[in-house]
This record gives structure tokens, C-alpha cells and sequence, in this order.
């Protein structure tokens, strides 16, 4: 298992686009992705929950992964966060 | 390209235009090639540059009455020179009478002229509205076409995906079916319609089982003839890391003869029913319509609450400053 803290740099915050390309991403591994935002903890590949943890600009969300490729997926996840998912 | 003899028109239309044959049958030789029509007017002053002969000619009351001004010789030599073009046919509108020359040089130079009754503006859009669905342009194509609540879903995907089991759920479900594995497609201002390539009926072919006749066994409220093609859905086998819309903020289109029109890839895998599926993309295709957009709608009211709770952090570290 692999767990690391992450704040969110992007301006706009976890919107809509970001969250599809966070959960496009996640799918591709065998590992299972959670994402922790305070008392609310969701799956990482759906949607529907990446969208409901509202997470805006400045907070901290800790993301877990747990499976055979769960370094390569927390890596890439953490790469898009660090990128601002290509915005501002 | 496509083309429709004179003869093969006139016999077709002669009732509805209320057409009659002025010149002799024999001059009913050539063939209609296009869906335009012209009303010669500068051409009958002599003025050829951009004289579309190749459609349709109409002479209304203004041609007529400028060809009955003229002087008997020069009348004729501008007659002649019009008629020299190979024009399809001809057609005086309001039953007007024509100068006898005009009658013998159509005669001499096998141009069949038509009298109708019908007023110029009235024989134009009969006229138009018939050339226009002769010429249309058409294709056919594998897939299978429905009515789903009013919106007209072309379903398609590789030969043995189920398209012809979920219509078939469908149909039960009180939606109607079109045409089963082959549409042909006509295009007509800028909208699709489809309808099966022959009249049979609505035959289905059920792997396992052969043939069916839908009508006959959920009754004719289960099947219509046409239907304008407002979406596609392409059904494909699950894919486990193909890109798959999640959210529908965006459209996907295809062009069809012309027209684009969205286009959905529906994912397949066993134990997924399709039909309520479709029909749910048919709902929110009409939803859309209605100026609804449910994608939108949430991902505004998330980018609001991100905003609002951005602007609240910001506020909270100045203040403990």
C-alpha cells in the first residue's frame, strides 16, 4: 500500500476535467486508488466520487493506492496534480 | 450521376402538375439530370453567359410577356438561339398560350414543352420538392434503425454484437422499429431519414433462431416505416483501457452524407441491459433539446462550490495573518 499527500495547485481546483483525467488514469492499473479529503474517503476510479469531494484550490487530499502496479499509479496521479493538470 | 427520363417524369407527374404535352411525343427524348430549375428571362434577351440550360426551363407570365412584345423575326431568332441549348423540357405555367414559333422551332429541335396550370410559384415547389427527393443523395448501411420516444436511434457495431436482440428488447419495451441490419440513408434539407431498402416488411433475423416478422408478432404499433436519424449509437465490445466518455460535457459527431449528427460508443459486456441504455440516451437527447443539459448542469454547480470554498480558505489564512 501506498499512501501520499498531495495539495492541490491548480487554480480552478478538482473540476470536472481534471477528475476525468485522474479517473482515466487510475482505471488503467490493476490496483485499487482511494482518495481521502478530510472525513470523506472515495474510489478513485469513479467519477461520481472523485466530482463529489469538491476539492478546491489549496486543500490537501491523501491518496491511496493498494495493489501490484499501485507505485506507477500513485506516480502518474501525482505527476498530473504537480502539472496542474496542463492549467493555470 | 443520377438522371430521370422526360418521358418517365411526365408520366409520373403529369397528374399532380397537371401537365399536358404541347410539342410532339417524340421530343420527349432527353433526361432530367438535376434537381435546380431556371427561369430563362435573360437568356430569351440573348444574354447566354451564365444560362443554365441543363435544368428545368419555366416560362411564367413574365417570359411570356416579354416573348409576346417582341417583333415576329426577332422573336424567332431568339427563340432559336435558347432552343439550340439542349434543354430537358420546357414549361409555361397558368395554362398560358404560346407564339405559335416558339411551338414549331420546340418541334423542329426536339425540346418537349409542357403547359401546366398550376401558378409559376406553386408549379416551383411542387416541382422542387419532387426533383429534390428523385435527386437526393442516398447510401445504405449496416446497422439497424429506431424509434426511441420520437428520437430516431441508428444502432451499429460489428455483425453479431446483439444490435438485432436489443432492438428486438426494445420493441417490447413499446419502442418501434425501422429496419432491421440494412437503412438506407437519404439525405434531404440537411435531415437524415432512414427506411429499409424494400417493402417486404419488418423481417428480423434472430441469431439461433432465423427469421421473425416483428409486425406480426408485437403488432404494427411496434414497427413504422421512416424515421429521421437524430443519433447513432455504435456498439463495441468492452474494452478495458479504451477511452470511454464519462461525464458528456463532450459531443462526438459523425458525418452522414453531409449532415453531422452525435454519435454515442457504447461499451457492451454481458449482464449490461443495452435497451434501457438507449433509451436513456434518447431521454437525454431530448432533454437536450429542451435546453437541459445534466452534464452541465453538475459540473456548474461543482465549479461554483470549488470557487465558493477557494475564496473561503483565502479569507481564513488572511485572517490568521
Amino acid at each position: 500500500m501506498v499512501r501520499k499527500t498531495i495539495r492541490i495547485v491548480n487554480k480552478l481546483g478538482m473540476h470536472a476535467r481534471p477528475a476525468t483525467m485522474i479517473v482515466k488514469a487510475a482505471t488503467k492499473y490493476r490496483s485499487e486508488f482511494r482518495i481521502i479529503k478530510s472525513d470523506m474517503e472515495i474510489n478513485g476510479k469513479s467519477i461520481m466520487g472523485v466530482m463529489t469531494l469538491a476539492a478546491e484550490f489549496g486543500s490537501e487530499l491523501e491518496l491511496v493506492a493498494d495493489g501490484v502496479d499501485e507505485k506507477f499509479l500513485i506516480q502518474e496521479i501525482i505527476e498530473m496534480f504537480l502539472n496542474k493538470f496542463g492549467e493555470e | 450521376m443520377k438522371k430521370i427520363s422526360v418521358k418517365e417524369f411526365y408520366e409520373l407527374k403529369k397528374k399532380d402538375l397537371s401537365l399536358s404535352l404541347i410539342t410532339h411525343p417524340n421530343t420527349m427524348q432527353g433526361n432530367i439530370t438535376t434537381s435546380f430549375l431556371n427561369r430563362p428571362g435573360l437568356a430569351l434577351t440573348g444574354y447566354f453567359d451564365r444560362f443554365d440550360y441543363n435544368r428545368i426551363q419555366i416560362f411564367g407570365e413574365t417570359e411570356i410577356s416579354y416573348l409576346q412584345s417582341l417583333e415576329e423575326e426577332m422573336l424567332y431568332n431568339n427563340i432559336k438561339e435558347t432552343l439550340v441549348y439542349d434543354i430537358p423540357a420546357i414549361i409555361i405555367t397558368k395554362g398560358l398560350s404560346v407564339p405559335k414559333q416558339i411551338e414549331f422551332l420546340a418541334n423542329e429541335m426536339m425540346i418537349p414543352i409542357f403547359s401546366s396550370r398550376l401558378s409559376t410559384d406553386k408549379l416551383f415547389n411542387s416541382l422542387r420538392i419532387y426533383l429534390q427527393s428523385v435527386f437526393a443523395e442516398s447510401k445504405t448501411i449496416h446497422g439497424t434503425l429506431m424509434d426511441v420516444f420520437g428520437v430516431g436511434i441508428l444502432l451499429t457495431g460489428k455483425s453479431g454484437i446483439g444490435k438485432s436482440e436489443c432492438a428486438l428488447e426494445l420493441v417490447e419495451r413499446g419502442q418501434r422499429l425501422i429496419t432491421d441490419d440494412v437503412v438506407k440513408i437519404t439525405s434531404k434539407d440537411d435531415i437524415l431519414v432512414g427506411c429499409a431498402t424494400n417493402n417486404y416488411g419488418h423481417f428480423m433475423e434472430v441469431r439461433g433462431i432465423g427469421l421473425i416478422d416483428v409486425a406480426k408478432m408485437f403488432g404494427i404499433q411496434a414497427v413504422r416505416m421512416k424515421k429521421r436519424i437524430d443519433v447513432q449509437i455504435e456498439l463495441m465490445p468492452w474494452k478495458d483501457n479504451m477511452d470511454y466518455e464519462r461525464i458528456g460535457l463532450s459531443d462526438h459527431s459523425v458525418d452522414i452524407l453531409g449532415n453531422k449528427i452525435p454519435i454515442i460508443y457504447l461499451p457492451i459486456s454481458p449482464g449490461k441491459n443495452i435497451a434501457v441504455i438507449i433509451e436513456v440516451v434518447a431521454m437525454n437527447h431530448i432533454s437536450k433539446l429542451f435546453g437541459y443539459d445534466a452534464a452541465k448542469e453538475y459540473t456548474n454547480k461543482l465549479q461554483e462550490e470549488l470557487t465558493r470554498k477557494a475564496k473561503m480558505r483565502e479569507k481564513q489564512i488572511k485572517e490568521k495573518k
